[in-house]
Parts: structure tokens; sequence; C-alpha cells
């Protein structure tokens, strides 16, 4: 918050190894007792500042037949249980600001209605303790409010958001409401302070007996509350026995321990919707604990600010934010629900709420769903639409799937094709033939670019061959930057240039000419 | 601080102590204070032939009605109140209005001396009764934490020109409403509700598991504490919780408690080797420190204060001055220093409480006057309203903080509020510095961070002496926009005036009427001149017009550069190079520009600051607001600081804590209403 700002919080553990999580005291195979079926739940995973396109976008790829892209790596192993949906957004651009209420609201102009997740969780809460919970990691950025929101109350307003995964524990589990344990010891408690207050009350004056009432009515009015609490049915479960989160020293730790309280509220059924934003859109944080010394923001704009150390430490964050989908989903995976586990009966959004982090599109916005949400979508599938599509459409599809009755969201009132069939229009690309040419130490190949999954090594390039080896382009930063190589990933190039044979592999190390076989030429093309 | 359990003193011989005490520090005449209501008043005759036809029960303008004041059932407070308002009203010439009958000055005199002698002369000095109050969500933060030895955080990244809460109680805890006296501390009205008591619960759930942790765990405690341990390290934590030596009785009660509720858990085993008992220990300790910090003693002040009720003026004990002293200048509990100097005695001898306050005003937890008492005596939260940028504005709001805690803490003398040839500013302020600026060491921005909030430094003012003080920082200029708004604060923050509300049909400022060019000013002067508009606006416009040559960011514009927009122009609003800072005070004085005003301020209206600085900072140390019983206090502080030319906050503060309502209460017996 201000110049000591104590960045020791993110030092702490930048030597050292990370710590291991605590271990849950559960078993995850423990069903809970008379259950028929397990609801259905709805979580929001909010990523800032978009992404750097030519890592995070599928290089071609069909509906079953596609290859993750190399920022998708750290959660590839979930790849069946994943729909990857590709050209969502609107044309143009975006604020930081307008964008992130586009995530789950449609559109920034949606300004007068709930979020997609407040509509939702109103129809699916039934007697859940939280209808939603609304989380975060970081404070608020007030010089663009609207950057550190995604969820939208009934009358469009801001709701407020937790950063402590201890907190949201406590609010969740040891509200004396909720749990018989509690409630026995605020008795007790009740019991010991009204004996000291009476002591009191022998030496108090008159205006002091006044405020000793003021206090014994409290008490008393407690004591009621806990009577109508104790007529109610015991949950099912007995609370006290859930760990309670340690204190985190970092992000990293704040983070899992806070998706560890969300699955566990899930499962415990004390609520049914969760929106957890990974960080404000425009976010000043600093991720220390990764060996990073600069701003998010300042790095998400990869070009203007472009050095090959920030777009590695760009790349670094956001595999970092991947890994937390990853662990999210893993979590989710190991709790048993009903005859399944708790991600298949759930609907996981995942996705920033623009595309390109530097020019900020509103076009290619990484949407990510997880989860069958019991039967609700079908995953395995990489979707990339022939037209764009507005993100309201996903918003209104996901109403209907969770029952919601509405005919328009967003201004949006055609549904999103393709989430629980393949009757949607893929992306047409024109055919062309790929093949290469090797010859005294020149190479010339033609095929699809890509950026290496290896993402320590972003210089590294591949054009891919049908049949072939894929041939290695490793080149000095001069030609990088000369034929803007990572431009044109995910498009078929023409390549031409220096280099040797190891083996099977074809390595370039000399781009001498690169030609577009379609056209795309630098700034022509929205995003 | 837990672990440290305080050697407290034999007792010593109290009352023999008190008594010399009183003759060498507490010299105060005592005295009984009027109350209840007074009799009926003769309605005296400036009264009858001058006010009562706006202020009486038919037509009680400004919600004042003088047939009401004056009737039988009225309280004397309530007399003195309204009473008080009116002579000095009528004294400076604003009462009646100007379009209104005049009294004659033989009048005006005759009326004055009636007021003395009801309202001034008869008036005791007394302490008041002694009222038990709970600690505000600020207090409570600082005690639970000084008690415990540890910050409660919350896990939230905090990053630049993001504001996070970054404590669990700031967060959980209702915000305080200023009580009567205008600050938070006065929570007389704010009574204990549900709300806090879940959210007090939730937050010693949160911190008895965090002191009970391998990190915080007390040593009395580790291992494995056989049953005695754990029943001395409870009884000494109440005792430092209670902020006082208990009586004897109170620590054997609570033994019989503890040993009954240890009964219930273990029986009769005294030690806790296996883990299960040692995970049952926890839970006991846990419980029973939970009873200690959910009890009216823990959450009020004043519940244990030992004294007779007699219904006459006594000194507090020397824990409860310790603890005044402590909320005043820290809002914080005594720390062991002041607790050990209350259980010897010594507290109470002058040398070694002047010793005391000398310590905690050199301790960084005084930050606390300036960042509690004068953040609300001065409204400086506003200036969070100015930049929605936080470095800009922590940038504007820290400089007057910074500057205040100098003043308070390095005992500079109390005009320095007004006018200082010292400031502090970093380079989101250096802007307003022209030369000054170059005092500050040379910042380089690190890559990667795009804006980021900085310390002030310490400068000299020599070329920008108009902003010497408080009055004329950017961001209090700016808080306060358009010059209504920083006349009303002027006169209300810094001359400790009261002004009613403004009626509400005032309507908007009019246009310059066709053909001619008009000022702001001369606008305004149009629209307030109705004589009920000038009772107010004769003391606010020519203080705020004298700073018509800061613009609305706080920047300073000299009328000779001063250039109007074309729109301005076009509109004939602003006649070219007009900035009229000139006027003239309602007591007579004329300024020419902004600096006249302030030699006005620091000179013939010393006597009003000064008396301003003492009412505000008095009613934050007694957290309470001021009654008629006080005047005789305030009085006699103020005419003693008024008569020192280089009194300073040091002497303020030593003269609010050895005052009479400081170190003295009353202790009503049942029967006294």
């Amino acid at each position: 918050m201000s110049w000591n700002v104590d960045r020791r919080r993110f030092l702490r553990s930048a030597a050292g190894p990370l710590l291991p999580l605590p271990l849950l005291n559960l078993m995850t195979s423990q069903t809970r007792a008379g259950e028929q079926k397990p609801p259905i739940r709805f979580v929001t995973l909010f990523k800032p500042n978009g992404v750097h396109p030519p890592s995070w976008n599928i290089s071609g790829g069909q509906e079953f037949d596609f290859r993750m892209s190399p920022l998708m790596q750290p959660f590839a192993e979930h790849k069946q249980d994943l729909l990857i949906l590709d050209n969502m957004g609107d044309f143009g651009f975006s604020s930081h600001a307008n964008s992130t209420r586009r995530f789950l609201s449609g559109h920034h102009k949606n300004t007068k209605s709930a979020s997609v997740d407040q509509l939702i969780a109103q129809k699916i809460a039934g007697d859940t303790a939280h209808k939603s919970l609304e989380l975060t990691t970081e404070g608020l950025f007030p010089n663009q409010i609207g950057c550190s929101y995604i969820s939208y109350g009934q009358n469009g307003e801001p709701l407020p958001r937790e950063s402590d995964p201890q907190l949201v524990f406590d609010r969740v589990f040891r509200n004396p409401l909720a749990n018989p344990a509690e409630r026995k010891s605020m008795a007790s408690l009740l019991d010991r302070v009204q004996e000291d207050a009476r002591s009191l009350n022998r030496q108090a004056g008159s205006q002091d007996r006044q405020t000793l009432d003021q206090y014994m009515t409290v008490l008393r009015e407690t004591e009621k509350r806990l009577a109508t609490m104790n007529e109610k049915p015991a949950p099912k479960l007995d609370f006290s026995k859930l760990q309670r989160p340690l204190a985190p020293v970092n992000l990293n730790e704040q983070v899992e321990a806070m998706i560890d309280v969300m699955c566990l509220a899930l499962w415990t059924d004390s609520t049914r919707c969760i929106t957890y934003m990974l960080g404000n859109s425009n976010s000043r944080m600093i991720f220390d604990f990764l060996g990073i010394q600069e701003q998010h923001h300042y790095l998400s704009h990869f070009f203007r600010n472009f050095s090959r150390h920030n777009l590695d430490a760009l790349l670094k964050i956001s595999l970092w934010h991947m890994e937390k989908f990853d662990y999210l989903l893993k979590r989710m995976k190991s709790f048993q629900d009903g005859n399944g586990t708790l991600l298949e009966n759930s609907i996981v959004l995942f996705g920033s709420g623009m595309g390109h982090s530097d020019n900020h599109t509103a076009t290619r916005i990484p949407i990510v769903l997880a989860g069958q949400g019991a039967g609700r979508i079908k995953t395995g599938r990489y979707i990339r639409y022939a037209k764009n599509q507005e993100l309201g459409r996903l918003h209104l599809s996901l109403l209907k799937r969770f029952g919601v009755q509405t005919d328009s969201f967003a201004g949006s009132s055609d549904l999103l094709p393709g989430l629980q069939d393949s009757s949607y229009e893929h992306y047409f690309e024109r055919p062309f033939e790929s093949w290469v040419k090797y010859e005294d130490g020149n190479i010339t190949a033609q095929g699809r670019l890509r950026l290496s999954d290896n993402l320590d090594e972003a210089k590294v390039f591949f054009v891919d061959i049908e049949g072939e080896t894929p041939v290695r382009i490793e080149v000095s930063f001069r030609d990088f930057h000369d034929f803007n190589l990572a431009y044109h990933c995910g498009t078929a190039i023409q390549i031409q240039g220096a280099g040797k044979r190891q083996g099977e592999q074809l390595l370039m190390t000399k781009v001498l000419k690169l030609d577009s076989l379609f056209g795309h030429k630098p700034g022509t093309q929205n995003g | 601080m837990l672990a440290k359990i305080i050697a407290f003193a034999p007792p010593l011989h109290r009352a023999a102590m008190l008594g010399f005490v009183l003759t060498v520090l507490w010299n105060v005449p005592s005295a009984h204070a009027q109350s209840g209501p007074a009799d009926q008043l003769a309605i005296p005759g400036l009264i009858q032939s001058y006010c009562l036809d706006c202020h009486a029960t038919h037509s009680a303008e400004g919600n004042i009605n003088f047939e009401a004041v004056l009737a039988p059932d009225t309280s004397f407070a309530r007399r003195f109140e309204i009473l008080s308002r009116a002579a000095e009203l009528i004294s400076d010439g604003s009462m009646p209005p100007q379009d209104e009958a005049q009294p004659s000055a033989a009048e005006r005199g005759e009326f004055q001396d009636w007021f003395e002698s009801q309202f001034v002369e008869s008036i005791q000095a007394s302490p008041g009764a002694f009222r038990v109050r709970r600690l505000s969500a600020h207090e409570y933060r600082n005690t639970l934490e000084s008690l415990l030895g540890f910050k409660l955080e919350l896990a939230v990244i905090e990053a630049e020109q993001t504001l996070s809460e970054t404590s669990l109680i700031m967060k959980l805890l209702p915000t305080d409403p200023p009580g009567p006296s205008g600050f938070t501390n006065d929570t007389s009205q704010n009574p204990l509700t549900l709300v806090l008591w879940d959210q007090y619960s939730l937050i010693l759930d949160s911190a008895l598991d965090d002191l009970l942790s391998q990190e915080h765990l007390p040593k009395e405690l580790a291992g494995e504490p056989e049953r005695e341990q754990v029943m001395n390290f409870l009884a000494s934590f109440r005792s430092q919780a209670y902020r006082r030596e208990l009586a004897q009785d109170s620590q054997q009660r609570y033994q019989t408690q503890l040993h009954k509720h240890w009964k219930e858990h273990f029986g009769n085993k005294s030690d806790c080797s296996s883990t299960s008992d040692h995970t049952l220990v926890n839970q006991f300790v846990k419980q029973e420190l939970k009873v200690t910090l959910m009890s009216p003693a823990f959450l009020h002040r004043g519940f244990l204060a030992q004294s007779e009720r007699k219904n006459r003026e006594l000194p507090v004990d020397a824990f409860e001055l310790a603890e005044r002293l402590s909320y005043f200048l820290w809002a914080d509990m005594p720390d062991e220093g002041l607790l050990e100097s209350a259980s010897n005695g010594s507290l109470l001898i002058k040398e070694e409480y002047r010793k005391q306050i000398r310590r905690m005003l050199d301790s960084p937890k005084a930050r606390n006057l300036s960042e509690d008492f004068a953040m609300q005596w001065l409204s400086l939260q506003e200036i969070e309203n100015v930049s929605n940028n936080p470095p800009t504005m922590l940038a504007l709001r820290s400089q007057p903080l910074d500057f205040l805690h100098y003043l308070f803490t390095e005992g500079r003398p109390l005009l320095e509020l007004v006018d200082s040839s010292v400031s502090f500013i970093n380079p989101h302020t250096a802007r307003y510095y022209r030369n000054e600026r170059k005092q500050l060491t040379a910042y380089r921005k690190q890559k990667g961070i795009e804006v980021e909030a900085l310390p002030n430094q310490k400068i000299q003012l020599e070329d920008s002496t108009p902003r010497g003080g408080i009055l004329s920082m950017p961001g209090v200029l700016a808080m306060n926009r358009g010059p209504i708004l920083r006349g009303t604060w002027l006169l209300e923050r810094i001359l400790g005036e009261y002004l009613p509300d403004p009626p509400a049909n005032v309507g908007q400022v009019p246009r310059s009427p066709p053909g001619q060019k008009l000022s702001f000013r001369q606008r305004f002067e149009l629209h307030r001149s109705q004589a009920s508009c000038a009772v107010c606006h004769d003391k606010i416009d020519p203080l705020g017009f004298s700073l018509e040559a800061y613009d609305a960011v706080g920047g300073y514009r000299r009328a000779a550069d001063y250039k109007p927009t074309k729109q301005q122009v076009k509109r004939g609003e602003v006649p070219e190079g007009a900035i009229d800072t000139t006027g003239q005070l309602p007591s007579g004085e004329h300024f020419k520009d902004f600096e006249g005003l302030k030699q006005i301020l620091v000179g013939e209206k010393r006597h009003e600051v000064i008396e301003n600085i003492t009412r505000r900072m008095l009613e934050f140390a007694l957290a309470r607001k001021l009654e008629y019983y006080d005047k005789p206090t305030v009085d006699k502080i103020v005419e003693e600081l008024v008569e020192d030319p280089e009194s300073t906050f040091h002497d303020l503060i030593f003269a609010i804590s050895e005052s009479l309502p400081f170190t003295h209460t009353i202790y009503e017996s049942d029967d006294a209403k």
C-alpha cells in the first residue's frame, strides 16, 4: 500500500524451496452419507492481464485432434476434462477495467445486472450456508476500480472479495451458526463471561450498569440464536475435523491454500458457486518468489517493453497461473462426490477478459471450461469457432445449462453452439502442402510455425511438416526480431535459412527469408 | 510483552501516596459541579427585546428557542451550551443580523455581565462523573496486538497503486462512528452489538490459534507444562489484559474458577504428558484466554478502576492514570514500563509522570497523535478523495501527517501549525516546491515499476514560505474545494467556531448579469447579500477567498500569472488578472493576502487558535465531549499557553495530562440518581 509495501512477504521463501501444502485431514473416498445426487457447482478462476498469444494459442488443431499450446502444458494432463474454446470475444480493443467486467458480465456496458456467476448462484444455491464466495489475492486498484472485480450483484454493484484463506475457512467452517462444536464452545463461553460481568456489576455505578446491561443483552441474544440453530438438524459432517490452512508466506502458498479451502467448501456443500481472481487486471504484483523484480502489468506489455528478459519473466508468471489452474483441477478430482469426483459435478470456467496482453485485444480471449457438470458439457475437445463469439453467448449458454430461464444476456440472445455436441462451425483454414528440403547447409521448409512447448526456451520455434520430424529453428535475437517469428506462430509459412542436420532433426540457425503463405503481415490482423 | 510478567510491587500505602500526590502534582481546586435542572431564569432584557422575534417557541430559527432554554426544566448544561454560543455571537456583532434592530453598546455590555455572572463565574471546575467506555476498533486492534506481541495480518498481496486492508481486525470490525466529541474514541453512543460480538469472537479464534502456534507459543506453555504453570500463565495474562494489578479477591475467585474448569477437563491430573492431553490443554487454554478477552473488563476501559463511590472528585488510581495516558498518546494499552511505574506508584510523582510522557512521545506509537487524533480533528481522511492513484494520494496525505507528527513529538511551538518553515515532501509533491525540491535526495525509479509510493523528507522552506504551516499544504487545499469549503474548514477546524448547517433553500450562485464581467467572488457576494447569510458568511468568506491564489488541486497561481480559461472569459466569469485575496475579518483586521491572514492567525487570533487546539486535544484525551464544568480547566490551560509566546505541543500535552478531568474523576454512588 505504500513505500513500505512488505516485499518480504514474497522474499521470505524466495531462497528456499516452496513449502509443501498441509495435507488435508480428509479421506477422499469418504462419501457424504445419505446423499442421493450431488449438487452441481460453478467455479471461476480469473487470470489477469491477458496472454502472450504465440504461447497461448493452439497451433492448427481440430475438435478432437489438437496439440495443447506451450502455455497449456502445465494442465495438459487434464486434456480429457477440458473444453478449450477459441475465437471467443468481441472485435476491437478493451481497457483493463472493461475487459475485466466482460469476463463474467459479457460486455462492459452490462453494468446494471448481475454477473453470470451470481445468476447461477441464485439458481443453484439451495439451502447452502453461503450463496457464493467471491475471492481474490490482492487489494483494490482505485485508479480503475473495475480492474478489481469480476462478480457483480443484482443491481450491477461490485461484490467485496476476500483474500485470506484462513479467514474464508473460519467464516465457512468455524461459524457457530454452522458448526455444533463451535456452538457448544460459544455456549460455555457465554456462561463464563456472564459470571465475570456479574461480578463487575456489584461494583459498577448506575451509568456503567447501563453498559453492562447492553453487554448482557448481547449475551442473551447470542444464547437465543444458538438455541435456534441447535433445533435445526445437525450437518452430516463434523467440520471440527477439517484442517485449517496455515498462514501463507507468499502468493503461491496463499493461492494453493485458498484453492484447498474452496474445494472443501464445495465438497461439504457449504457453497456451490465460487469466483476467484488470481489478481486484479492491471495488477502491479511483483512475483519475487519466481525471482522476478518487475511488476506484472509492466511485463504484460511484452511488446512495448520488449526484451528477452521481460518476455521470459512474463511467461514464467503466465505458467504459474496455468499451474494454479492445474492445481485446482487436481484438487477437485481428488474429492469423491457421489459416484464421481467433485470436478465431474462442476463446471469450471478459467480465462481472462482480454486476449493479447500488450495491445489489449478483445478477440481470441483465453477461455477454458473444465469438468462435466454432470453431463452438462462435453469435454476432451478444442473448439475454434469459424466466427468470433462474444462472451455473452457463452454466459447465456451457461445460464441455460444451470437452468436459469432467460432469453438474453449482455445483449446476446444466441446460444454458444458446441458445448454439448459437435454442432458448430469449426474455423476453416485454407489447405496447404507441407514439405522440407535440405541441401548443403541450406534448409527450405513450408509448414505451420509454432513455439517450442518448453517455454524456458521461448526463442526456439518449430515448423510442423506432415510425416516428418519438425524443423527446429534456433536463431539469434536479431533474426527473431527482424523476421518477427513469434508473430507468425500458428500460421503457414515458407522459411529459408542456413542450418544443419542432427540425426533426424533439421536445425535452422540463420533465417534468410520468411513468407507467409496466406499473406499475413504483421499489423494487418486483429490480434 | 506477553512473555514477561510484570513483577508487581507489594501493595503500597496507596492512600498515603495519593495524599502526597494531591499536594505535589494535582494541585487543583476541589469543587462541586452544578447538575440537574436549574430554576427558571428571568429572560434577560437584550434577549427579550432583540432575539425573541426569531428565536422563540413560535419561530425557532436555527433551532434556537430562548424561551425553552430558560424554562425551569432545562438543564444547566443545555442552557450553557446555547447561551455561551449566543454570548459569543452577540459580543462579536454577528447577532442580531445587520438588517434587524441593533442593541446599544451598553445593552450588549449588560448582557455580557449577566452571562458572566450566571455561567462563567459561578462554574467550578469538575472532572465529571466516571464512565466506562468500550475500546474503539482502532484501540482494540492496538491493545490486542500489544497483548499478544504480534500483529494480526490478513493474507493479501500488497502491490503498488493498490489499497489493501492488511489488518484482520480493521477488516472485521465495523467502523466506529464519531461520538458527541467528534472523535471515534468517544464510543459512549456505540454500545456492544451482536455484530461486534460475533466479530470479536471470530478475531479471537484466529488470534489465539496463532498465539498457541509454534511461532508464537509463550514460553510458559512450551513443552509439557504442569497445571500450576498453566494457571499462573492464565492469571498473569488476565492481569495484563485488564491492564492492572488485580484485587486479591478477584484473583482468588479466578483461581477457584480455573481449578473448577481444569477438573472438569482433566480430573485430578496435574501434568499433561501425553499428546492427547496436550491438545486438550491447548483447548483449555484457548477457551480460558477467550473468556478473558471477551469479558467486559477487557473490551471496556475503566470497569476495574478502584475507588470508593463517594460522589466527590477523587484522583484516579495509578493504573487508570497509566491507561488514560497510553490511550491518549498511543491509542494502545500501557506498556511494561508504564504498568511498572503505576505498580510501584512512581507514576504519581510529577517528575516521573513527565518522564513517562516524554518517553511515550519518543515511541513510534506516538504516531497515533497524528494518524488518529489529528486525522479526525482536521478531517484529513478527506484527502483520500483527492486522487484515485494511491501513490499520489498517500503523498498528499502523508505530508500533513508527517508535519503534525513532527509538531507533536518534537515539541514544536503551537502556532507552527499555521506558520512554519519546515515541510515534508517527496517526488510526488515536489512540484509544489520549486526551489526546495532540490533538497530531496535524487530518486530513480527501479525498472519495471510504474508508479510507487514514496517516503517524505523534511525540508526547510526558503522561497515557498506561503506553503509553511498546514493550511496551504496541497492535500489540505485540494480536499476543500472552493473558497466556501476552505473558509468553513478554517473557521471550524482551526479557529474552533461552531457553524450551523446552511439553510436548505440557498439556491445557486448566479451568473454575471448581461454585459458585466464579475468574478466568482463578486457573484457570490451578490448571492449572499441577505443579512441572515452574512451572520456566517462574513466570517467564512474572507478566510476562504484569502486562499484564492491556490487552485483546486492545491497548485499556486500568482494573480499576475493567472490565465482564465477561454470559457471563463467567454462567460465573463473571471476578469483577466483578477484574483482578489484581500479581506477583512468581522473583528476588524484587514489583510492583503493569505500571508497577511496567517500573520493575523498567529497574532491577533492566537488566543482563539490555541483555545481550539486545546479543546480538541482535551476532548480526544478524555474521549468525551467537553461540558460546561470543563470550561475553567480549558481557560486555565489556554491562559498559561497564551502567556508564553513559545508554548509548545509538549506544554499542551503536559497540561492536558495533568489537568483535573484527566487525573481525577467522580465515582457516582448508586443513589446518585
